[in-house]
Protein backbone atom coordinates (compact mmCIF):
# COMPACT_ATOMS: atom_id res chain seq x y z
CA UNK A 1 0.00 0.00 0.00
CA UNK A 2 1.07 3.09 -0.78
CA UNK A 3 0.25 6.58 0.71
CA UNK A 4 -2.37 7.49 -1.76
CA UNK A 5 -4.25 4.63 -1.39
CA UNK A 6 -4.05 5.29 1.98
CA UNK A 7 -4.95 8.82 1.91
CA UNK A 8 -8.26 7.46 -0.23
CA UNK A 9 -9.17 4.68 2.55
CA UNK A 10 -8.92 7.32 5.76
CA UNK A 11 -12.40 8.29 6.53
CA UNK A 12 -13.58 4.67 6.72
CA UNK A 13 -9.85 4.19 8.81
CA UNK A 14 -10.78 6.86 10.90
CA UNK A 15 -14.25 5.15 11.67
CA UNK A 16 -12.24 2.17 12.96
CA UNK A 17 -12.67 -0.13 9.70
CA UNK A 18 -9.22 -0.83 8.16
CA UNK A 19 -7.02 -3.91 7.41
CA UNK A 20 -4.04 -5.24 8.94
CA UNK A 21 -1.93 -3.68 5.36
CA UNK A 22 -3.46 -0.09 6.37
CA UNK A 23 -3.00 -0.35 9.76
CA UNK A 24 0.99 -1.47 8.99
CA UNK A 25 1.35 1.17 6.47
CA UNK A 26 -0.27 4.26 9.29
CA UNK A 27 2.18 2.46 11.87
CA UNK A 28 5.25 3.08 9.59
CA UNK A 29 4.89 6.24 7.70
CA UNK A 30 5.39 9.22 9.20
CA UNK A 31 3.41 11.32 6.12
CA UNK A 32 0.41 9.44 6.56
CA UNK A 33 0.86 10.12 10.51
CA UNK A 34 0.69 13.55 9.98
CA UNK A 35 -1.96 13.74 7.24
CA UNK A 36 -4.14 12.17 9.60
CA UNK A 37 -3.15 14.06 12.53
CA UNK A 38 -3.37 17.16 10.45
CA UNK A 39 -6.97 16.57 9.69
CA UNK A 40 -7.89 15.90 13.28
CA UNK A 41 -6.34 18.89 14.01
CA UNK A 42 -8.66 20.85 11.38
CA UNK A 43 -11.35 19.23 12.04
CA UNK A 44 -11.20 20.68 16.14
CA UNK A 45 -9.92 23.78 15.44
CA UNK A 46 -13.74 24.16 12.63
CA UNK A 47 -15.47 23.98 16.01
CA UNK A 48 -14.23 27.38 17.23
CA UNK A 49 -15.31 28.94 14.10
CA UNK A 50 -18.93 29.14 15.22
CA UNK A 51 -20.97 32.21 16.02
CA UNK A 52 -18.22 34.69 16.29
CA UNK A 53 -19.56 36.96 14.51
CA UNK A 54 -22.63 39.63 14.43
CA UNK A 55 -24.47 41.15 11.74
CA UNK A 56 -24.45 45.20 11.38
CA UNK A 57 -27.53 46.84 12.96
CA UNK A 58 -29.00 47.66 9.76
CA UNK A 59 -29.72 44.38 9.35
CA UNK A 60 -32.37 44.13 12.77
CA UNK A 61 -33.46 47.57 10.46
CA UNK A 62 -34.26 46.35 7.11
CA UNK A 63 -35.67 42.81 9.17
CA UNK A 64 -38.15 44.94 11.26
CA UNK A 65 -38.84 46.77 8.41
CA UNK A 66 -40.10 44.10 6.29
CA UNK A 67 -41.77 42.44 9.32
CA UNK A 68 -43.94 45.73 9.05
CA UNK A 69 -44.59 45.94 5.92
CA UNK A 70 -45.79 42.47 6.46
CA UNK A 71 -47.90 43.06 8.97
CA UNK A 72 -46.32 40.37 10.91
CA UNK A 73 -45.49 43.00 14.12
CA UNK A 74 -48.71 43.95 15.98
CA UNK A 75 -49.01 46.10 18.46
CA UNK A 76 -48.94 44.45 21.94
CA UNK A 77 -52.12 43.06 23.01
CA UNK A 78 -54.79 44.71 25.22
CA UNK A 79 -53.81 42.80 28.47
CA UNK A 80 -56.04 41.58 31.17
CA UNK A 81 -56.21 44.07 34.10
CA UNK A 82 -53.97 43.32 37.63
CA UNK A 83 -52.55 40.78 36.03
CA UNK A 84 -50.26 42.62 34.08
CA UNK A 85 -51.38 46.22 33.93
CA UNK A 86 -48.66 46.91 36.08
CA UNK A 87 -46.43 44.98 34.26
CA UNK A 88 -46.85 47.88 31.47
CA UNK A 89 -46.85 50.54 33.92
CA UNK A 90 -43.10 49.93 34.61
CA UNK A 91 -42.35 51.14 31.66
CA UNK A 92 -42.11 54.80 33.42
CA UNK A 93 -42.04 56.96 30.27
CA UNK A 94 -45.32 55.73 29.28
CA UNK A 95 -47.39 56.96 32.22
CA UNK A 96 -46.70 60.62 31.24
CA UNK A 97 -47.71 60.02 27.64
CA UNK A 98 -50.82 58.20 28.24
CA UNK A 99 -51.76 60.68 30.43
CA UNK A 100 -50.49 63.35 28.28
CA UNK A 101 -52.80 61.66 25.46
CA UNK A 102 -55.73 61.34 27.08
CA UNK A 103 -55.28 64.68 27.88
CA UNK A 104 -54.18 66.39 24.59
CA UNK A 105 -56.82 63.89 22.14
CA UNK A 106 -59.58 64.92 24.77
CA UNK A 107 -60.74 60.99 24.73
CA UNK A 108 -63.48 61.38 22.75
CA UNK A 109 -65.01 58.08 23.36
CA UNK A 110 -65.67 58.45 27.25
CA UNK A 111 -68.88 59.71 29.21
CA UNK A 112 -68.36 59.08 32.87
CA UNK A 113 -72.45 59.37 33.07
CA UNK A 114 -74.07 58.64 36.56
CA UNK A 115 -70.28 59.27 37.89
CA UNK A 116 -71.61 61.05 41.12
CA UNK A 117 -68.22 61.04 42.55
CA UNK A 118 -66.20 61.87 39.10
CA UNK A 119 -62.55 60.64 39.59
CA UNK A 120 -59.70 63.18 38.10
CA UNK A 121 -59.83 61.24 34.63
CA UNK A 122 -63.46 61.54 34.43
CA UNK A 123 -63.68 64.59 35.42
CA UNK A 124 -61.28 65.45 32.49
CA UNK A 125 -63.30 63.55 29.88
CA UNK A 126 -67.08 64.98 31.44
CA UNK A 127 -65.79 68.41 30.10
CA UNK A 128 -64.77 67.30 26.62
CA UNK A 129 -68.47 68.25 24.79
CA UNK A 130 -68.05 66.38 21.40
CA UNK A 131 -67.43 63.20 23.25
CA UNK A 132 -68.76 60.32 20.49
CA UNK A 133 -70.22 57.52 21.62
CA UNK A 134 -68.38 54.40 21.79
CA UNK A 135 -68.82 51.66 18.94
CA UNK A 136 -66.86 48.45 17.96
CA UNK A 137 -65.91 51.23 14.77
CA UNK A 138 -66.78 54.64 14.88
CA UNK A 139 -66.50 57.30 12.34
CA UNK A 140 -62.86 58.37 13.58
CA UNK A 141 -62.15 54.16 13.37
CA UNK A 142 -63.44 54.08 10.08
CA UNK A 143 -61.02 57.07 8.80
CA UNK A 144 -57.81 55.15 10.20
CA UNK A 145 -59.04 52.22 8.07
CA UNK A 146 -59.43 54.04 5.18
CA UNK A 147 -56.30 55.48 5.88
CA UNK A 148 -54.28 51.84 5.81
CA UNK A 149 -57.25 50.46 2.67
CA UNK A 150 -54.28 49.89 0.35
CA UNK A 151 -52.20 48.02 2.78
CA UNK A 152 -51.87 44.12 2.30
CA UNK A 153 -55.20 42.31 3.26
CA UNK A 154 -53.27 40.48 6.02
CA UNK A 155 -52.45 44.16 7.56
CA UNK A 156 -55.81 45.67 7.42
CA UNK A 157 -57.38 43.25 8.85
CA UNK A 158 -54.82 43.44 11.49
CA UNK A 159 -55.28 46.85 12.40
CA UNK A 160 -59.34 46.23 12.66
CA UNK A 161 -58.42 43.60 14.93
CA UNK A 162 -56.53 45.84 16.67
CA UNK A 163 -58.85 48.56 16.52
CA UNK A 164 -61.73 46.81 17.64
CA UNK A 165 -59.58 45.37 20.34
CA UNK A 166 -59.09 48.71 21.99
CA UNK A 167 -62.26 49.87 21.37
CA UNK A 168 -63.94 46.99 23.76
CA UNK A 169 -61.57 47.38 26.24
CA UNK A 170 -62.16 51.02 26.45
CA UNK A 171 -65.60 50.24 26.87
CA UNK A 172 -64.84 47.66 29.54
CA UNK A 173 -63.03 49.77 31.37
CA UNK A 174 -65.68 52.36 31.11
CA UNK A 175 -68.17 50.00 32.56
CA UNK A 176 -66.09 49.56 35.25
CA UNK A 177 -65.67 52.99 36.04
CA UNK A 178 -69.03 53.57 35.98
CA UNK A 179 -69.65 50.95 38.60
CA UNK A 180 -67.06 52.46 40.60
CA UNK A 181 -65.24 56.03 39.59
CA UNK A 182 -63.12 55.67 41.92
CA UNK A 183 -61.16 52.44 41.30
CA UNK A 184 -58.01 53.58 40.05
CA UNK A 185 -57.03 50.39 38.59
CA UNK A 186 -59.45 50.78 35.92
CA UNK A 187 -58.11 54.88 35.21
CA UNK A 188 -55.04 53.40 34.29
CA UNK A 189 -56.01 50.74 32.03
CA UNK A 190 -58.41 53.31 30.47
CA UNK A 191 -56.01 55.39 29.58
CA UNK A 192 -53.42 52.92 28.62
CA UNK A 193 -56.50 51.88 26.28
CA UNK A 194 -56.54 55.25 24.74
CA UNK A 195 -52.50 55.63 24.65
CA UNK A 196 -52.52 52.01 22.66
CA UNK A 197 -55.07 53.73 20.69
CA UNK A 198 -53.32 56.90 20.18
CA UNK A 199 -50.62 54.37 18.92
CA UNK A 200 -52.61 52.85 16.68
CA UNK A 201 -53.48 55.97 14.97
CA UNK A 202 -49.89 57.10 14.94
CA UNK A 203 -48.57 54.02 13.25
CA UNK A 204 -51.19 54.55 10.47
CA UNK A 205 -50.37 58.04 9.58
CA UNK A 206 -46.74 57.77 9.88
CA UNK A 207 -46.96 55.03 7.77
CA UNK A 208 -48.62 56.16 5.29
CA UNK A 209 -47.07 59.10 5.10
CA UNK A 210 -43.38 57.39 4.18
CA UNK B 1 -29.94 26.28 24.25
CA UNK B 2 -32.96 25.94 26.57
CA UNK B 3 -36.02 27.88 26.94
CA UNK B 4 -35.29 29.58 29.98
CA UNK B 5 -32.31 31.66 29.15
CA UNK B 6 -33.18 34.84 29.53
CA UNK B 7 -31.74 37.36 27.27
CA UNK B 8 -29.57 40.36 27.31
CA UNK B 9 -30.67 41.38 31.05
CA UNK B 10 -33.75 42.00 30.27
CA UNK B 11 -37.60 40.02 31.50
CA UNK B 12 -38.61 37.59 28.37
CA UNK B 13 -37.12 34.22 28.60
CA UNK B 14 -36.78 32.53 24.65
CA UNK B 15 -39.81 30.54 25.90
CA UNK B 16 -42.05 33.80 26.70
CA UNK B 17 -40.47 35.23 23.65
CA UNK B 18 -41.73 33.08 21.51
CA UNK B 19 -45.18 32.69 22.31
CA UNK B 20 -45.22 36.44 22.38
CA UNK B 21 -44.11 36.51 19.08
CA UNK B 22 -46.47 34.25 17.75
CA UNK B 23 -48.81 37.17 18.73
CA UNK B 24 -46.82 39.81 16.76
CA UNK B 25 -44.82 41.64 19.58
CA UNK B 26 -42.54 43.08 17.83
CA UNK B 27 -40.19 43.12 20.99
CA UNK B 28 -40.48 39.41 21.00
CA UNK B 29 -39.03 39.26 17.35
CA UNK B 30 -36.10 41.56 18.66
CA UNK B 31 -35.54 39.25 21.56
CA UNK B 32 -35.39 36.05 19.73
CA UNK B 33 -33.21 37.47 16.95
CA UNK B 34 -30.76 39.00 19.46
CA UNK B 35 -30.37 35.32 20.69
CA UNK B 36 -29.55 34.17 17.71
CA UNK B 37 -28.34 36.40 15.04
CA UNK B 38 -25.13 35.54 15.87
CA UNK B 39 -25.02 31.89 15.40
CA UNK B 40 -27.41 32.34 12.27
CA UNK B 41 -25.18 35.18 10.59
CA UNK B 42 -21.62 33.28 11.02
CA UNK B 43 -23.65 30.17 9.39
CA UNK B 44 -24.28 32.19 6.42
CA UNK B 45 -20.68 33.87 6.55
CA UNK B 46 -19.13 30.38 6.26
CA UNK B 47 -21.28 29.11 3.81
CA UNK B 48 -20.91 31.93 1.30
CA UNK B 49 -17.81 33.52 2.24
CA UNK B 50 -19.38 37.03 1.50
CA UNK B 51 -20.44 39.17 4.48
CA UNK B 52 -23.11 41.42 2.09
CA UNK B 53 -24.71 37.82 1.35
CA UNK B 54 -24.45 36.89 4.74
CA UNK B 55 -26.43 39.89 5.90
CA UNK B 56 -29.28 39.26 3.19
CA UNK B 57 -29.29 35.93 4.27
CA UNK B 58 -29.79 36.40 7.83
CA UNK B 59 -32.51 39.08 7.15
CA UNK B 60 -34.35 36.16 5.02
CA UNK B 61 -33.73 33.51 7.91
CA UNK B 62 -35.43 35.18 10.25
CA UNK B 63 -38.10 36.56 7.71
CA UNK B 64 -38.87 32.82 7.23
CA UNK B 65 -38.89 31.93 10.79
CA UNK B 66 -41.32 34.81 12.20
CA UNK B 67 -43.41 33.77 9.32
CA UNK B 68 -43.54 30.09 10.55
CA UNK B 69 -43.10 30.95 14.07
CA UNK B 70 -46.82 30.22 14.71
CA UNK B 71 -46.68 26.61 13.61
CA UNK B 72 -43.63 26.00 16.05
CA UNK B 73 -44.63 23.69 18.38
CA UNK B 74 -41.67 22.72 20.62
CA UNK B 75 -40.98 18.86 19.44
CA UNK B 76 -37.36 20.45 18.93
CA UNK B 77 -35.44 22.90 20.50
CA UNK B 78 -36.34 26.81 18.99
CA UNK B 79 -32.40 26.76 18.44
CA UNK B 80 -32.65 23.43 15.78
CA UNK B 81 -35.97 24.56 14.01
CA UNK B 82 -34.38 28.01 13.43
CA UNK B 83 -30.66 26.64 12.46
CA UNK B 84 -32.28 23.93 10.05
CA UNK B 85 -34.24 26.60 8.45
CA UNK B 86 -31.15 29.39 8.18
CA UNK B 87 -29.28 26.42 6.15
CA UNK B 88 -31.86 25.85 3.83
CA UNK B 89 -32.28 29.28 3.12
CA UNK B 90 -28.23 29.20 2.43
CA UNK B 91 -28.73 26.37 0.36
CA UNK B 92 -31.54 27.72 -1.41
CA UNK B 93 -29.58 30.50 -2.22
CA UNK B 94 -26.84 28.87 -3.37
CA UNK B 95 -28.89 26.78 -6.06
CA UNK B 96 -30.18 29.64 -7.32
CA UNK B 97 -26.80 31.33 -7.73
CA UNK B 98 -25.41 27.63 -9.62
CA UNK B 99 -23.21 27.11 -7.42
CA UNK B 100 -22.92 23.61 -6.54
CA UNK B 101 -24.36 22.16 -2.89
CA UNK B 102 -22.44 19.01 -3.33
CA UNK B 103 -19.07 18.96 -5.60
CA UNK B 104 -18.68 16.65 -8.23
CA UNK B 105 -16.16 13.84 -7.59
CA UNK B 106 -13.53 15.14 -8.93
CA UNK B 107 -10.19 14.62 -7.48
CA UNK B 108 -8.82 17.32 -4.91
CA UNK B 109 -7.35 19.91 -7.20
CA UNK B 110 -3.39 19.30 -7.79
CA UNK B 111 -3.84 16.11 -6.62
CA UNK B 112 -2.30 13.22 -8.03
CA UNK B 113 -3.37 9.59 -8.30
CA UNK B 114 -1.12 7.42 -5.38
CA UNK B 115 0.83 10.13 -3.71
CA UNK B 116 0.05 12.56 -0.97
CA UNK B 117 0.35 16.08 -2.40
CA UNK B 118 3.56 17.87 -0.81
CA UNK B 119 3.74 21.44 -0.99
CA UNK B 120 7.15 22.63 -2.36
CA UNK B 121 9.40 23.53 0.19
CA UNK B 122 7.19 22.86 2.87
CA UNK B 123 8.06 20.53 6.02
CA UNK B 124 6.46 17.63 6.91
CA UNK B 125 5.83 19.22 10.28
CA UNK B 126 2.39 18.91 11.32
CA UNK B 127 0.01 22.03 11.46
CA UNK B 128 -1.03 22.65 15.03
CA UNK B 129 0.68 25.03 16.67
CA UNK B 130 1.41 26.81 13.06
CA UNK B 131 -1.92 28.14 11.96
CA UNK B 132 -4.84 30.08 14.10
CA UNK B 133 -8.56 30.51 14.04
CA UNK B 134 -8.07 33.53 11.27
CA UNK B 135 -5.90 31.24 8.92
CA UNK B 136 -8.23 28.43 9.13
CA UNK B 137 -11.17 30.97 8.83
CA UNK B 138 -9.32 32.22 5.18
CA UNK B 139 -8.78 28.81 4.29
CA UNK B 140 -12.36 27.59 4.64
CA UNK B 141 -13.27 31.01 2.59
CA UNK B 142 -11.13 29.83 -0.18
CA UNK B 143 -12.66 26.13 -0.12
CA UNK B 144 -15.14 25.68 -3.25
CA UNK B 145 -18.31 26.23 -2.31
CA UNK B 146 -19.01 22.39 -2.57
CA UNK B 147 -16.55 21.10 -0.36
CA UNK B 148 -17.40 24.30 1.58
CA UNK B 149 -21.05 23.57 2.79
CA UNK B 150 -20.13 19.79 3.56
CA UNK B 151 -17.21 21.23 5.99
CA UNK B 152 -19.08 23.58 7.03
CA UNK B 153 -22.42 21.53 8.06
CA UNK B 154 -20.48 19.10 9.87
CA UNK B 155 -17.06 20.20 11.06
CA UNK B 156 -18.23 23.82 12.21
CA UNK B 157 -22.06 23.28 13.16
CA UNK B 158 -21.77 19.93 13.71
CA UNK B 159 -24.68 18.07 11.80
CA UNK B 160 -24.40 14.31 11.54
CA UNK B 161 -23.89 13.05 7.72
CA UNK B 162 -27.42 11.56 7.54
CA UNK B 163 -28.13 15.37 8.53
CA UNK B 164 -26.50 16.38 6.03
CA UNK B 165 -27.32 13.81 3.08
CA UNK B 166 -31.11 15.05 4.17
CA UNK B 167 -30.25 18.81 3.69
CA UNK B 168 -28.44 18.86 0.58
CA UNK B 169 -29.91 15.37 -1.32
CA UNK B 170 -27.08 13.55 -1.34
CA UNK B 171 -25.83 9.87 -0.20
CA UNK B 172 -24.55 9.46 3.20
CA UNK B 173 -21.45 8.29 1.09
CA UNK B 174 -20.95 10.88 -0.46
CA UNK B 175 -21.22 13.14 2.17
CA UNK B 176 -18.19 11.66 4.08
CA UNK B 177 -16.29 11.45 0.86
CA UNK B 178 -16.53 15.46 0.11
CA UNK B 179 -15.37 15.95 3.89
CA UNK B 180 -12.86 14.46 3.57
CA UNK B 181 -11.72 15.86 0.41
CA UNK B 182 -12.36 19.19 1.94
CA UNK B 183 -10.23 18.80 5.07
CA UNK B 184 -7.61 17.54 2.10
CA UNK B 185 -7.68 20.97 0.88
CA UNK B 186 -7.94 22.62 3.67
CA UNK B 187 -4.55 21.28 4.76
CA UNK B 188 -3.36 22.10 1.28
CA UNK B 189 -4.20 25.38 1.45
CA UNK B 190 -3.22 26.06 5.15
CA UNK B 191 0.21 24.45 4.05
CA UNK B 192 0.54 26.60 1.34
CA UNK B 193 -0.38 29.68 3.65
CA UNK B 194 2.44 28.65 5.90
CA UNK B 195 4.99 28.27 3.46
CA UNK B 196 4.25 31.90 1.89
CA UNK B 197 4.64 32.80 5.99
CA UNK B 198 8.07 31.45 5.73
CA UNK B 199 9.16 32.56 2.38
CA UNK B 200 8.38 36.36 3.48
CA UNK B 201 10.64 36.37 6.99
Amino acid sequence: MNCGEFERVLPEFLEGEHTREQQAHFDSCSACANLRADLDFISSQAKLLVASEEPRPAVWDALEARLRDEGLIRLPEFVTPKVSIFSRWRTAWLVPVAAALVIAAGIKLYHPAGAGDPAPISKQHGSNPTVAAVAPVSHEDQVLLNTVATRVPAQRARYRADLESANSFIQDAEQSIKDDPNDIYTQQMLINAYAQKQMLYDLAVDRSEQ
Amino acid sequence: MTGARRAQGDKLTETEAIERAKQGDGEAFKVLYDLHKRRVYSLCLRMTGNTASAEDLTQEAFLQLFRKISTFRGESAFSTWLHRMSVNVVLMQLRKKGLPIVPLDEATEGEEEGQVKKEPGAPDERLAGSIDRLHLQRAVDELPPGYRTIFVLHDVEGYEHNEIADLVGCSIGNSKSQLHKARIKLRELLRMNRAEKAGKR
